[in-house]
């Protein structure tokens, strides 16, 4: 039975059990699925060719062994199997193959099989989203058939390319622009259609990456404001009779109340969600802008959507059948990224300590790939139970990319790699550098800081003003990465701040301090002490 | 005459219009039934009518005809309902239709059950009285009787099909106010309720039939039927009104007295014309719209296709098609394939597993190419060829939901076979097929056959003028073209090209054979096309030869990719799966050229391109140069130029070092190896054997029983015959041998020679059992002269034995045991003497 039929027949008590249902599971019944279902996994995986290189030929037979066994795994460990889409070597013989971008040039693209059973359960995690998504209150929710949902999502082979594909399966929405349409228009042209769309139809449900999301929303208020005269009466003459009041009503309060026009003013949506990284960041205001706080999802390439927030929106619940998941604290990550050869401790689930921060290693359930993966995302342990939600399985709050890459608004994973590759390329006379991720201070906007020190020579003879630092190496990192690219493209973001620090100022701080600044995201308060250590240096050479 | 006659003659005119719709249709039981019970309900309107205007011959014949029409209706009604439930016809109908029948021309002929009324005339004008007697309920009770059979019937059905059940109420309704009607007419003081009934319950069955898809409306639809409806509405209108309207204007406008009929005239014709517009309207808005709008979907769907030469438009067009006109939403479609085969190629939802295939002799496909035909799911089930299905192929139809298959047919030959899943009602409710949705499906069916047959014809020739065969990347004239696209897109900004050239590739041909050979190459051909993806296109530019045009990249990214790519191969047999196969590694000369920063043109490109890598095989092989003019070499490689010359006197040492040890355990095994050395070699000469390929086997020769070194003394040189178990640990020295190489990784060429020389040509041989030319040639070899030295040896266990006999045995080994031609031409070396055996170098041994 379709989740259309389900609801047509008004089984909505049911519905919400069935989709939502895990959120009354107590720890050790949670843990008995995430045991249950590694089990299964594990016949699979360790028998399959690709376990068995990984595994050097083993065979766990329970799950310690399993956690023993089986190292942690980077997407290094597959690339020569699910870059040649190797399905023989495989557990499960996939349906499709999702895709994203890796790393630009070397390695332009990297690939994840999804299997039957894998889709199943993405196609079931993703109506729970729906479902969620418009809930206030335990067992409360409101789908129909025909709802609208505009589309601001990347399409196949990309992850978020899915979602129709699954809908459609099971209920029947409307997305603005249709799918078919919109895979053949560029950014822009799909937001303007399906606002046009929205205007006649309405737009109950919004699905995007938040930084996405915001964008879509400040083009959607913008076109809300329509053109000059003429336009702007075209414009009225195309909606629909009820928008039309809508939409003068809205003009007219606007007025009042000395604002701009937003798409609340126009549109009621029922849920919204939205993913990635640097979320936090526009939440507040995508809510200012829908009239609705959107729900948060994590949901990658590799692993599929893992976790939802429910309507309390305090903290993210990460489905039980889709992954096995195990924490490896940030201490322990830390000690693995200062000496590669420490094996890290994790913790399953029913492990975890509230407050702590982890890193998160997955194991993809139903024939999947990976195995103890590190995604590479970082979570904190927020409540092991929750009154509001009346929940007994802990939430997370998703903190960010692990600390070795930069992720800006869910676009970009600038590693050490590419920000040393980008400077050979530059050609430009930097003798050290540091990376930070910060945000800007007025709206708290994520951004890449980048502290350099030119060389002495460079400093002398070639024009390396900050604007110049700053224009050079943005061009190069739009060359070595493409998301870059995208995040000005399609975001109109240019997120690259320079800070030229004196020249010798990182050798000093090695002397002075006795230790060495991470390359990428080192401890803030370092940074800090480095930058006003120039001047400390200073006034001891004056005295 | 009275104003309810009006309401008789609306009913028989609208019987009438009915049965003249449905004579040219094509006819089915149930619609002829239809007609029966139509035919019925003239004769009771009708005779009733013409008995009260007493039209001759008498108003006592139109009376009998009127009552044969009353007492045969139940009967064809009962006909109807059964047809209309699926009932078989053993089931009494019969009996009430003799007794009806006979009870008629009883009546007819004696008047015995109901006489014919007497004519009374009054004041007000003539009744008809009739004096009825007991007889006359054993009519109607046979009349009552069969209507409850019929209800019995119904009660049934619901029970057995409850969709087709629901559509019966509506019937039920129609009998319900039928009898109400007949009822009522006592009530109502003269009114023919009952006809008024009956006209009503008309109505009802005409719609039951539509809406089960019976006849197309199209055919009524038309403008004749259009203008028959209007003249008739207008006939009757005028008969009733045309003299109160006359006197009305006559009363009115005087001034009209001299025109007034022409006005009553004109008048009348515009509302004909009034009254044919909006029949017209009707039909063509509320029932034939959406026929009309299949024919137009159908013929707007044969010209998409017939104007596409490509598959995956063609199928997104016909589910598109589906889609719209049956509201079918899920369908998979099969084609067949050059083996044969006919797998699932497309579905409705990327989603879908396309796992699902079919050999030419699966029942289905056998069912479908013999009749032709659309079959439904529930009918196929009832065949005896659904008895051979398999449970597994079951569940997959099962689980894919298909309710039909559509055969794409091309002549006597099975293109293709469409799965369509269940047709949804507006409501979203499963819907069976209707006779007029397969005779939809069999237009799409045909234009759809020719369509795929066409594009799978094009797309075969297109595939084969475009690609390779055995990697399935791109041939070398078609990419060059893709080049010149590219270059010609690219001019202003910049375009890539490498060359990958795969190292030693024909002596790992002779090493391994050619089906290996292949293999790796189809390996390389999925690291490259993987490694790619959508960032360029790649080719098999020449037997060993790959070729990768990167449009928008420069030199620094191109290089990056090759680096990639030539890592991913160089550990292509490092991780190989069969942990009894050890290959050598693959090596590649990579040389990239790009422009504009080394070439203005395409065909400067591609000779640079060339010229760089015959630049990296120079320098030694297994490495990158991007071209340039001073030829920078962007890896190392160059160094091994020196190794490469002498590495097999290099490894000579090694090779004595290790044949030394066995020599000390086991003196015969060591001059053994080193007889199978030489002749090995010699043989390998003899086949046409490179030096390099001869140097191979002679170094295999002397290592090919290495791993005797592990194996106990006593089974080593144990008189008389082995133990079974003696015999396995003695079979393990082949993989012992390769134990030992394996540490030696610069000699690890010669181990597909030491692994294969106790196979077999017929494949019964160890460890592997492989079989004929998959025995690598170097190791078919040493099989030869492994065999021929050991008979020719006298060991402590066993006499020698004499030559000529030890050739025959070889002889008599060829084919089985032997490589038949390398058996033969080692016999004529022999008995030739072009051979030097070890006899003649050592008489002692």
């Amino acid at each position: 039975m379709t989740f259309e039929e389900k609801l047509k027949n008004g089984e909505y008590e049911q519905i919400w059990r069935e989709y939502c249902g895990f959120l009354d599971l107590s720890m050790d019944e949670y843990m008995a699925i995430q045991n249950r279902l590694l089990k299964e996994q594990m016949d699979l995986w360790c028998a399959s060719p690709l376990g068995q290189k990984i595994l050097k030929g083993r065979r766990p037979r329970t799950i310690e062994e399993f956690r023993q066994m089986v190292p942690l795994t980077t997407y290094d460990d597959y690339a020569d199997v699910l870059l040649q889409k190797k399905e023989e070597m495989l557990p499960e013989k996939p349906i499709i193959w999702i895709q994203t971008t890796w790393e630009g040039g070397k390695h332009p693209i990297k690939t994840a099989p999804y299997t039957r059973g894998m889709l199943q359960t993405y196609k079931t995690n993703v109506l729970a989203c729906m479902i969620l998504s418009t809930s206030n209150e335990k067992g409360k929710f409101d789908i129909e058939p025909g709802d609208t949902f505009l589309y601001a999502l990347a399409p196949l082979p990309y992850t978020t390319g899915l979602i129709p594909l699954g809908l459609k399966d099971e209920i029947d929405v409307e997305f603005l622009p249709p799918v078919s349409e919109a895979v053949n228009m560029t950014f822009s042209e799909r937001n303007k259609r399906g606002f046009k769309l929205g205007m006649k139809k309405g737009i109950d449900f919004f699905f995007g990456l938040g930084s996405v999301a915001y964008y879509v929303s400040l083009s959607v208020a913008a076109m809300s404001e329509g053109g000059k005269g003429g336009s702007k009466l075209r414009a009225l003459m195309s909606m629909s009779p009820s928008m039309t009041l809508r939409y003068l009503k809205a003009k007219q309060t606007c007025r009042k109340e000395n604002r701009d026009l937003k798409p609340k003013d126009l549109f009621t949506l029922k849920g919204f969600v939205c993913a990635g990284t640097d979320n936090r960041c526009y939440k507040d205001d995508l809510e200012d802008l829908w009239g609705v706080r959107p729900i948060e999802v994590f949901s990658g390439t590799e692993p599929s959507c893992i976790g939802i927030e429910t309507w309390s929106r305090n903290g993210l619940y990460f489905f039980p059948d889709t992954c096995f998941y195990e924490f490896m604290p940030e201490e322990e990550m830390y000690r693995n990224m200062e000496d590669p050869s420490y094996c890290p401790r994790t913790f399953c689930m029913d492990e975890v300590q509230v407050g702590e921060v982890y890193e998160i290693v997955l194991t993809v359930f139903k024939g999947g790939a990976f195995a103890r993966y590190r995604v590479g995302d970082m979570y904190r342990c927020v409540g092991l139970t929750s009154r509001e939600d009346e929940t007994r399985i802990p939430r997370f709050e998703y903190i960010d990319r692990v600390p070795n890459i930069i992720d800006i608004a869910g676009f970009t994973r600038i590693s050490e790699n590419s920000i040393e590759n980008v400077i050979r390329l530059s050609g430009l006379g930097i003798q050290d550098w540091t990376a930070l991720k910060e945000f800007t201070a007025d709206k708290g906007r994520p951004y890449l800081h980048l502290y350099v020190e030119l060389t002495p020579d460079a400093a002398l003879h070639s024009a390396v003003s900050r604007e110049i630092l700053k224009e050079h190496l943005t061009i190069y990192f739009k060359y070595v990465d493409q998301d870059y690219h995208d995040l000005k493209r399609i975001l109109g973001m240019d997120p690259l701040e320079i800070t030229i620090v004196k020249c010798g100022t990182f050798e000093n701080y090695r002397k002075y301090r006795g230790k060495t600044l991470r390359r990428i995201n080192p401890d803030v308060h370092d940074v800090r002490e480095m930058v006003k250590m120039q001047e400390e240096l200073y006034a001891q050479r004056r005295h | 005459m009275s104003s309810y006659v009006f309401i008789s003659l609306a009913a028989l005119y609208c019987y009438l219009f009915f049965l003249v719709i449905f004579l040219p249709a094509k006819k089915n039981k149930l619609i002829v039934h239809f007609m029966l019970v139509l035919i019925t309900m003239i004769l009771w309107t009708g005779g009733s009518l013409l008995m009260r205007i007493q039209m001759p011959p008498s108003y006592r014949f139109w009376y009998h005809v009127s009552l044969t029409g009353i007492w045969m209706l139940p009967y064809a009604y009962l006909c109807f309902i059964r047809e209309f439930c699926r009932i078989s016809r053993k089931d009494g109908c019969r009996v009430w239709g003799i007794l009806l029948a006979a009870g008629t021309a009883v009546n007819w002929l004696t008047e015995w059950f109901l006489p014919a009324p007497q004519i009374v005339i009054s004041g007000t004008g003539v009744s008809f009285v009739y004096h009825m007697g007991w007889q006359v309920c054993i009519m109607y009770g046979l009349c009552l009787g069969a209507v409850v059979h019929m209800f019995v019937m119904v009660f049934k059905a619901g029970k057995r099909d409850p969709e087709r059940a629901k559509k019966l109420s509506a019937v039920l309704f129609g009998i319900v106010v039928l009898l109400v009607g007949n009822v009522g007419i006592s009530v109502f003081n003269n009114f023919p309720v009952d006809i008024l009934a009956g006209l009503f319950n008309a109505f009802i069955m005409f719609y039951s039939l539509y809406s089960l898809r019976m006849f197309t409306l199209t055919t009524i639809g038309s403008k004749a039927s259009c203008y028959v409806l209007a003249i008739g509405i207008t006939i009757m209108a005028f008969y009733n009104f045309a003299q109160s309207l006359n006197e009305a204007i006559q009363r009115r406008v005087p001034s009209l007295n001299s025109v007034s009929v022409m006005v009553v005239v004109v008048l009348t014709s515009i509302a004909t014309w009034i009254i044919y517009l909006i029949m017209k309207m009707l039909f063509d808005r509320i029932f034939i719209g959406d026929e009309s709008s299949r024919t137009e979907q159908l013929s707007r769907y044969a010209s998409e296709v017939s104007s596409s030469l490509r598959m995956q438009e063609i199928f997104e067009a016909m589910l598109s098609m589906l889609s719209r006109t049956l509201n079918v939403k899920r369908a998979y479609i099969c084609v067949g394939d050059e083996e044969g085969r006919y797998p699932m190629i497309y579905s409705s939802s990327p989603l879908d597993d396309r796992s699902f295939s079919m050999s030419t002799d699966h029942p289905l496909v056998e069912i479908l190419r013999r009749d032709g035909e659309c079959l439904l799911l529930r009918d196929f089930k009832r065949t005896v060829e659904y008895k051979s299905l398999w449970e597994e192929e079951k569940l997959a139809l099962d689980a894919m939901k298909v309710e039909c298959f559509m055969p794409l047919k091309d002549g006597e030959d099975l293109v293709g076979v469409v799965f369509l899943g269940a047709k949804e009602s507006r409501r979203g409710k499963r819907e069976r097929f209707t006779n007029e949705d397969l005779s939809l499906l069999r237009s799409i069916q045909s234009v759809s056959s020719i369509a795929v047959k066409n594009s799978r014809m094009y797309e075969k020739t297109y595939r084969e003028a475009c690609t390779d065969r055995l990697t399935g990347l791109l041939n070398k004239e078609y990419f060059l073209k893709r080049v010149e696209e590219c270059f010609e897109r690219c001019k202003n900004t910049s375009l890539a090209l490498i060359f990958l050239s795969l190292d030693d590739f024909k002596l790992y041909n002779q090493l391994y054979g050619e089906k290996e050979g292949d293999e790796a190459l189809r390996r390389v051909a999925r690291i490259v096309s993987g490694t790619v993806g959508e960032s360029g296109y790649t080719a098999r530019y020449s037997g060993k030869e790959f070729a990768v045009v990167l449009p928008d990249y420069d030199i620094f990214s191109a290089r990056g990719l090759t680096e990639n790519i030539s890592v991913q191969i160089n550990n292509i047999n490092r991780q190989r799966e069969e942990a009894d196969t050890f290959r050598k590694a693959l090596t590649v000369s990579c040389g990239i050229c790009a422009i504009p920063y080394a070439a203005t043109s395409v065909n400067e490109m591609l000779i640079n391109a060339e010229l760089a890598v015959y630049q990296v095989k120079k320098e030694g092989k297994n490495g990158i140069i991007v071209y340039s003019d001073q030829f920078v070499s962007e890896k190392t490689g160059a160094q091994d130029t020196e190794r490469h010359k002498s590495k097999y006197q290099e490894y000579a040492p090694t090779i004595y070092a290790l044949t030394a040890a066995i020599d000390a355990k086991d003196h015969y095994t060591f001059q053994h190896s080193k007889n199978v050395a030489n002749y090995g070699e010699a043989l390998a000469r003899e086949a046409g054997g490179s030096e390099d390929f001869q140097e191979i086997v002679k170094e295999a020769g002397l290592l090919h029983d290495i791993g005797k070194i592990g194996i106990p003394e006593n089974i080593l040189n144990k008189n008389g015959k082995l133990t079974a178990e003696e015999y396995e640990v003695m079979k393990n020295h082949v993989a012992a041998s390769v134990e030992i190489i394996r540490h030696l990784p610069m000699m690890d060429y010669v181990i597909p020679a030491v692994i294969g020389h106790h196979e077999r040509y017929d494949g019964k041989g160890y460890p592997r059992r492989i079989a004929g030319n998959d025995i690598p040639l170097a190791a078919r070899i040493l099989c030869i002269v492994d065999s021929f030295d050991a008979m020719v040896s006298k060991r402590c266990y066993k006499h020698r034995i004499p030559l000529e006999e030890a050739l025959r045995e070889l002889e008599r080994g060829a084919g089985t045991q032997f490589d038949p031609e390398l058996a033969a031409m080692f016999c004529r070396m022999v008995r030739e003497g072009r051979i030097t055996l070890a006899d003649e170098e050592s008489p002692g041994i």
